[in-house]
């Protein structure tokens, strides 16, 4: 017991272990005695120092190993042979003595060792060996508890002291008992100058605001508290635990001040920005409810207030339709990650909110959907704008392609960058249009007036109704209107011409056949009623001369004149009966008439004219054509006309004539073709008013195709004619309708095939 | 009252025209030929020497200024004094129009066209009136 108390105490192990292996040598009858400590591996040796000098170190390994090997409380073994311990004046050791000394647990200590002369241990010896033994252990034990005690606190004052927070311990009387190296060095001295310091010598560092003489403390009734302490520029988050000193009257309060400034501020500035910035954010749960949004994410969805959004459950209002929600889910979890992802919600008016979304799932452990984060923004004005856009785009693309118009757009070069679908269904080809210039389309004569227009819609002025003869993709060329408009850039300046060009060939034609029948209607019905008056007094002439030619009274020399004016009065009869033709007032007879009969009959008339002055005539007619409905004797006189013309005009050239005659069916009419190489017509608009004529005076009334036209007119077919384009001379083209029954019988044929 | 009787020949032939100078060479062509004449120089006035008076026959201008024209005058006459029926013969200026040409081929009415030779026109008279 008093060992055990000894070493207790005893800081010095080395010391002690000597102390007692010597006691316990002298109690024992030993000439020698030692503590073999165990540490790990190693085993350290501690024996009385007045008798090393009698222990070789080979006895000592051997005593060393003999200890480690021994698993028994207690063994005697004899030392090996030339290892007697023999110190002077004493008996020589033969034997050693080996004591385990064991922990309470039954860890293996150390072992005593005792060096003796004699072999056998009596009960006596046996009973203290034993004694001493549990001596040994309790004090090993005691110190090394001891010693680890000691460790730990050394160590506990090392980690505190490598805390960077600030750590100060006072007691009662707000006297600093510790503070940790961090505290102190802030301040420049050690931590022990400190110690016995009053607490308000710490005010520099930070201040709760309480009138206590410790600046950290604010309720001292509170075993904890937390608070944020500032100075002028740095923030602390003070934790403050109060705790029984060792004293019963006493209490330590110890402080942790930790510097937050950095945190702080990063919070601050991450709050500002959250806070500012005007795309949406948002911080909700998977179910649906916000955990956070900024400003603009309450402003964009048109609640009240942050709070208002985070309250409520708004999810189900949100998604206008609830599959689109179940949508967003499933991408997400699939790509955890979803950019520029395309919604529509509602806002809490319920207006729809068209956004652009970019969201963050955060998973858990177990790798499910925790949270999730966006950031949204507000395309809805976007949205409609661009749709609005789309939508104008379409119209005029419907516009562009549905116009009976051909639409070009020019450079101020004249090139051609853009021609809308009517051009292509017009027959152009786009490698045709595309990048070549549009004058060369356009009749070379005209070619001057287009440019001139070019140019001036360059200078920023409109062109209207420019009409120009055009090539068509067939070659052929049409009569087009044209207008021509500048486009400007931003600068306002012209870049481009548009050219809007509609081919009224068609339109001007039947515009010409209009005019020209209403000018025939007038001259008709002047013709008619000069007609008329004419023949009154004609009557009465041709009635006396008749009255005086009978009268025997009249002398013959008189009666020569009467017969001359009778002979006159008749021809202005002709005359006035030919006007009558062509003012239509001659009856039709409408029977069936087989027109390429008719031609040939006329042809007869005129075969030996023909032939003798070398005129050639082919005819190439349709044998299949049904007849029309007409007058034969007045459709004779107009084939008879027509043919007298040619004749006339293939004579004045001098060169072979040749009269070709075609018939073919056209539509609903039999058309008749005459071609002649000869004179061609100075005026084909005036060819059928009366009394025009190209011949010489005496040589024709100029009624003969004035009459024609009546007839056909009359028929309700139509008569023209045109100067032939390349191989000269004139073409008289004739309809006259088929025949009703005929046109019944042959719709019959056509649906029965 | 006017008679039932048959045309008698020896009556005047009713000359219905309003140009003076057609009016003068009629008569004289019809009077040298034995045939006595009475004109009217319109339609109307020709209706009303047919109402109060006894004619062989009715040579009628068809285009006439005035109310009464010469289809009226043969419509009057096919439904007043039908005995007349057969009895007229029509002046047209120009080719009639189609609504005249219609009653002309109606009716079978003979029709002469001016300008006409005396010849043309006795011969018509003599078959349509007889000879005087």
């Amino acid at each position: 017991m008093e060992l055990a108390v000894d070493a207790a105490q005893s800081r010095q192990l080395p010391e002690f272990l000597e102390r007692f292996a010597s006691r316990a040598a002298r109690m024992l009858d030993s000439v020698w005695g030692a503590v073999a400590v165990f540490r790990g591996r190693e085993t350290d040796l501690y024996s009385t120092v007045e008798n090393e000098a009698v222990v070789s170190g080979a006895l000592k390994s051997w005593i060393i190993s003999s200890a480690r090997e021994s698993r028994i409380a207690a063994v005697v073994r004899a030392l090996p042979r030339g290892e007697a311990a023999s110190p002077v004046g004493q008996a020589v050791a033969t034997s050693a003595v080996f004591v385990l000394i064991s922990a309470s647990d039954g860890e293996r200590l150390g072992m005593l060792c005792l060096l003796r002369r004699r072999k056998s241990l009596d009960a006596q010896e046996k009973k203290l060996l034993h004694a001493l033994a549990s001596h040994a252990a309790l004090s090993l034990e005691n110190f090394r508890r001891f010693s680890q005690l000691e460790k730990s606190k050394r160590q506990w004052v090392e980690d505190i002291d490598a805390i960077s927070d600030y750590i100060v311990v006072h007691d009662r009387a707000w006297k600093i008992v510790r503070t940790n190296r961090s505290l102190a060095s802030h301040l420049g001295v050690p931590p022990v100058a400190l110690v016995g310091e009053a607490m308000s010598g710490l005010r520099q560092i930070a201040e709760t605001g309480s009138d206590l003489p410790c600046p950290f403390c604010r309720d001292t009734q509170r075993p904890r508290e937390e608070y944020v302490a500032a100075s002028g520029e740095r923030i602390f988050l003070v934790s403050t635990s109060r705790a029984p000193g060792v004293a019963e009257d006493d209490t330590r309060t110890i402080h942790v001040l930790k510097d937050i400034t950095d945190r702080r501020e990063a919070e601050r500035r991450y709050r500002e920005l959250f806070d500012s910035i005007q795309e949406g954010l948002f911080f909700a749960t998977p179910d649906g409810r916000f955990l956070d949004v900024n400003d603009a994410m309450v402003r964009m969805l048109g609640y009240a207030s942050r709070e208002e959004m985070l309250r409520a459950d708004v999810s189900p209002h949100l998604y206008p339709a609830p599959a689109a929600r179940e949508r967003f889910l499933l991408a997400l979890a699939e790509r955890g990650v979803l950019r520029n992802y395309e919604e529509t919600l509602r806002r809490k008016d319920g207006a729809l909110l068209h956004t652009l979304q970019n969201i963050t799932a955060v998973r858990d452990a177990q790798g499910r959907i925790a949270q999730i984060r966006g950031l949204m923004l507000d395309v809805t004005e976007q949205k409609s704008f661009q749709s609005q856009l789309q939508r104008e785009r379409d119209f005029n693309q419907k516009i562009l392609n549905t116009t009976q118009s051909m639409i070009l757009v020019l450079d101020t070069a004249g090139l051609i960058s853009y021609a809308n679908r009517r051009c292509y269904e017009a027959g152009y080809r786009e490698d045709e249009l595309i990048g070549h210039r549009l004058v060369d389309w356009v009749e070379p004569s005209h070619r001057k007036d287009f440019e001139a227009a070019l140019e001036t819609t360059a200078n920023g002025q409109q062109v209207e109704n420019l009409e120009l003869q055009v090539r068509r993709s067939d070659e052929s060329m049409g009569h087009f209107s044209i207008s021509l408009s500048p486009m400007r850039d931003e600068q306002s300046a012209v870049n481009n011409l548009v050219v809007v060009m509609t081919d009224i060939t068609d339109a001007v034609l039947l515009q010409a056949k209009l005019a020209h029948s209403e000018r025939m209607a007038t001259i008709g019905r002047l013709v008619s009623g000069v007609a008329h008056e004419v023949n009154n007094p004609l009557a009465a002439i041709l009635g006396f001369t008749d009255l005086l030619l009978e009268n025997p009274e009249v002398p013959v020399s008189a009666r020569e004149d009467l017969q001359i004016i009778l002979q006159e009065t008749q021809r202005t009869k002709d005359i006035v009966q030919d006007l009558l033709s062509f003012a239509r007032q001659r009856p039709v007879q409408r029977e069936p008439v087989q027109v390429n009969t008719v031609l040939r009959q006329t042809l007869k008339l005129r075969s030996y004219d023909f032939a003798s002055h070398g005129v050639e005539v082919t005819e190439e007619f349709d044998e299949t054509l049904g007849p029309a409905l007409g007058d034969a004797q007045q459709l004779q006189q107009v084939f008879l006309n027509i043919l007298n013309n040619a004749y006339d005009a293939v004579q004045e050239t001098g060169r072979r004539g040749r009269i070709a005659i075609r018939t073919e069916r056209e539509a609903n009419s039999v058309q008749v073709v005459v071609t002649d190489n000869g004179t061609g017509i100075a005026d084909p608009q005036h060819i059928f008013d009366p009394f025009y004529t190209t011949k010489q005076p005496g040589k024709g009334t100029g009624l003969g195709l004035s009459i024609c036209y009546g007839i056909v007119r009359a028929h309700g077919g139509e008569i023209q004619c045109w100067n032939n384009a390349e191989s000269g001379g004139s073409t008289f083209l004739v309809r006259i309708p088929i025949a009703a029954e005929q046109l019944a019988a042959l719709a019959a044929k056509e649906a029965g095939r | 009252m006017i008679s039932e009787a048959a045309v008698d020949k020896t009556d005047p032939i009713l000359l219905i025209e309003d140009e003076a100078s057609v009016i003068a060479f009629l008569k004289a062509a019809l009077e040298r030929k034995g045939y006595s004449v009475v004109n009217a120089s319109s339609g109307a006035e020709g209706l009303k020497q047919l109402a109060g008076g006894k004619y062989s026959g009715v040579i009628s201008d068809i285009r006439m200024p005035g109310a009464v024209n010469g289809a009226e005058v043969h419509d009057w006459i096919q439904k007043n004094r039908p005995e007349l029926g057969a009895k007229i013969i029509l002046i047209s200026g120009d080719t009639a129009n189609s609504e005249t040409q219609a009653l002309l081929a109606r009716s079978g009415t003979p029709c002469i066209e001016k300008p006409f030779r005396v010849h043309q026109l006795i011969s018509i008279v003599e078959k349509t009136f007889g000879k005087p």
